[in-house]
């Protein structure tokens, strides 16, 4: 999960990708490679739990089985949080790939690594290795600009792009509130299509069930209630291979009861 | 600590300056290994011009083959060298550098052109050998482009035409010696002709270049007629002037 850009909504949508993954019965590790900034495990409401950390893990003062914090309200769930008195420079391209090949021996089904912002070590470590890049990008010009640079970083700073392969490239809007582009304070989804050429895998909209789920540290996804729960979902299904229709690209008409009640 | 043999500044964002300011080898080295190590994506690839400027009293201590050396092991490639004391031009020359003329630093789409007329065939081999499909092919005439040129790629093909099938993003570039076709949208920057051939030509689907230039003639995004903007068009030289025709 990458974006150049921070803030955008990349530890909310590993977390629920993460989550929806492990409720579909596929064993899966999230790995925070935010070293410094850790705060998946807040998201996944597990902090009070971290005893140790990614860069023990490289560094070899802790084994993954130690590391690994077993979700307690989704089977098959794993977190790997990010050491937060550490810096990036903790990553090694070695310890980072030895971590992974380990996951894999251990049966994983998915892996999904949680990149910090920027273009620098911590995100260049985070799509080293991968096979799929979801691409987390905000309807608005600065925020495209940058998946525009991290979608040309994927095609030669990944050891498949080494190998003369490709990595599969998808793209994840988020925060999309058609209130805003239709008053064209954002950029529509067309604009951002046209601007990044790459497959559309799912629309996020705005939502404040997104801050509520962080506060009490439940991924969103688990939230069926909220829109961004529901939309993360169809994500989920979409990356495994299901064709499902995109939603809450629209404005809602609101209703006497919505307008009571709220969305 | 960090060590300070050289400030690397961007020019006009098109071409990297390295400007050295120590002449010791083993210290510029380490300086290199640095902004390879924070930087290397940042660095993949751009044609880069040294500037001893600030080192011109001890430049008899460069050893200028080694400099290319160390340069193009970075991912760099190494374009040419300005503000020699002219006592040290031929030995700058004779390791295959291209000797730039002094203090030319306004916009490199004017400037390229002079400079690279001095290009031996040696530079030329050094800058195709970065090619991504990695032939070292001494002369490329031609360099095809499956995918879209992203912001922060660069595409270098100092000896021939470059055709991207797809589109180019703002913040990218695109130099070539001959000329230019995109198959969609052009958005980023694109220098044809950078060896002066003024006959080289630029064509594309739909027009929203950044930079637009021709054997160093060049015109901006905003000195075009809006008419021809989101266009499919041809640009080429006519005399002195760069002109934009619709196809
Ligand atoms: N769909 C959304 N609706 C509302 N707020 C969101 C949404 N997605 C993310 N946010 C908020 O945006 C902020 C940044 O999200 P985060 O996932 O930490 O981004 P990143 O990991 O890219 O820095 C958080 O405060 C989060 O609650
Ligand atoms: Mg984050």
């Amino acid at each position: 999960m990458t974006s150049g850009k921070g803030g955008v909504g990349k530890t909310t949508s590993s977390a629920a990708f993460a989550t929806g993954l492990a409720l579909r019965g596929y064993k899966t590790a999230v790995i925070d490679f935010d070293v410094g900034l850790r705060n998946l495990d807040l998201i996944m409401g597990c902090e009070r739990r971290v005893v140790y950390d990614f860069v023990n893990v490289i560094n070899g003062e802790a084994n993954l089985r130690q590391a690994l914090i077993k979700d307690k309200r989704t089977d098959n769930l794993y977190i790997l949080p990010a050491s937060q008195t550490r810096d990036k420079d903790a990553l090694t391209q070695e310890g980072v790939g030895k971590v992974l090949e380990d996951l894999k021996a251990d049966s994983f089904d998915f892996i999904i690594c949680d990149s910090p912002a920027g273009i620098e070590r911590g995100a260049a470590m985070a799509m080293y290795y991968a096979d799929d890049a979801v691409i987390v990008t905000n309807p608005e010009v600065s925020s495209v600009r940058d998946s525009d640079r991290i979608l040309g970083l994927l095609q030669s700073r990944t050891q498949k792009a080494e190998q003369g392969g490709t990595i599969r490239e998808h793209l994840l809007i988020t925060r999309y509130n058609p209130e805003r582009v239709e008053s064209g304070d954002m950029l529509g989804l067309e604009d951002v299509l046209d601007i990044l050429a790459v497959p559309l895998i799912g629309v996020i909209p705005e939502s404040g069930g997104v801050l509520q789920a962080s506060n009490s540290g439940n991924p969103v996804i688990l939230d069926t209630e909220s829109t961004a729960g529901q939309a993360y979902d169809d994500f989920v299904r979409r990356f495994l291979g299901e064709t499902v229709p995109h939603r809450f690209l629209e404005v809602e008409k609101k209703g006497i009861f919505k307008r009571l009640f709220g969305g | 600590m960090s060590s300070q043999a050289f400030e690397l500044k961007g020019e006009m964002s098109l071409l990297s300056v390295l400007l050295l300011s120590a002449t010791n080898m083993s210290e510029i080295q380490t300086t290199l290994d640095e902004k390879r190590e924070n930087a290397h994506q940042l660095l993949d690839r751009s044609p880069v011009i040294v500037d001893c400027q600030k080192v011109s009293e001890q430049a008899t201590e460069l050893d200028f083959a080694q400099l290319r050396k160390m340069i193009a092991e970075t991912g760099l490639i190494p374009v040419g060298i300005r503000n020699l004391p002219e006592a040290l031009e031929n030995a700058a020359s004779e390791s295959g550098w291209a000797l730039l003329r002094h203090g030319h630093s306004r916009v490199r789409a004017t400037t390229l052109p002079e400079k690279t007329e001095a290009v031996d065939e040696d530079n030329a081999t050094a800058v195709d050998s970065s090619d991504d499909d990695g032939t070292t092919a001494a002369v490329q005439r031609l360099r095809v482009v499956q995918r879209p040129v992203r912001s922060g790629q660069q595409i270098y093909c100092p000896d021939g035409d470059i055709v991207v099938m797809q589109q180019t993003s703002a913040g990218s570039e695109l130099l070539a010696g001959g000329s230019v076709h995109v198959y969609g949208a052009l958005r980023g920057r694109v220098l044809a002709g950078v060896q002066g051939d003024k006959t080289a030509r630029i064509f594309c689907q739909n027009l929203e270049a950044e930079l637009l230039s021709i054997a160093g003639r060049y015109r901006l995004l905003d000195d075009i007629e809006d008419d021809l903007k989101g266009q499919a068009v041809m640009v080429y030289l006519e005399g002195e002037k760069l002109k934009i025709a619709p196809i």
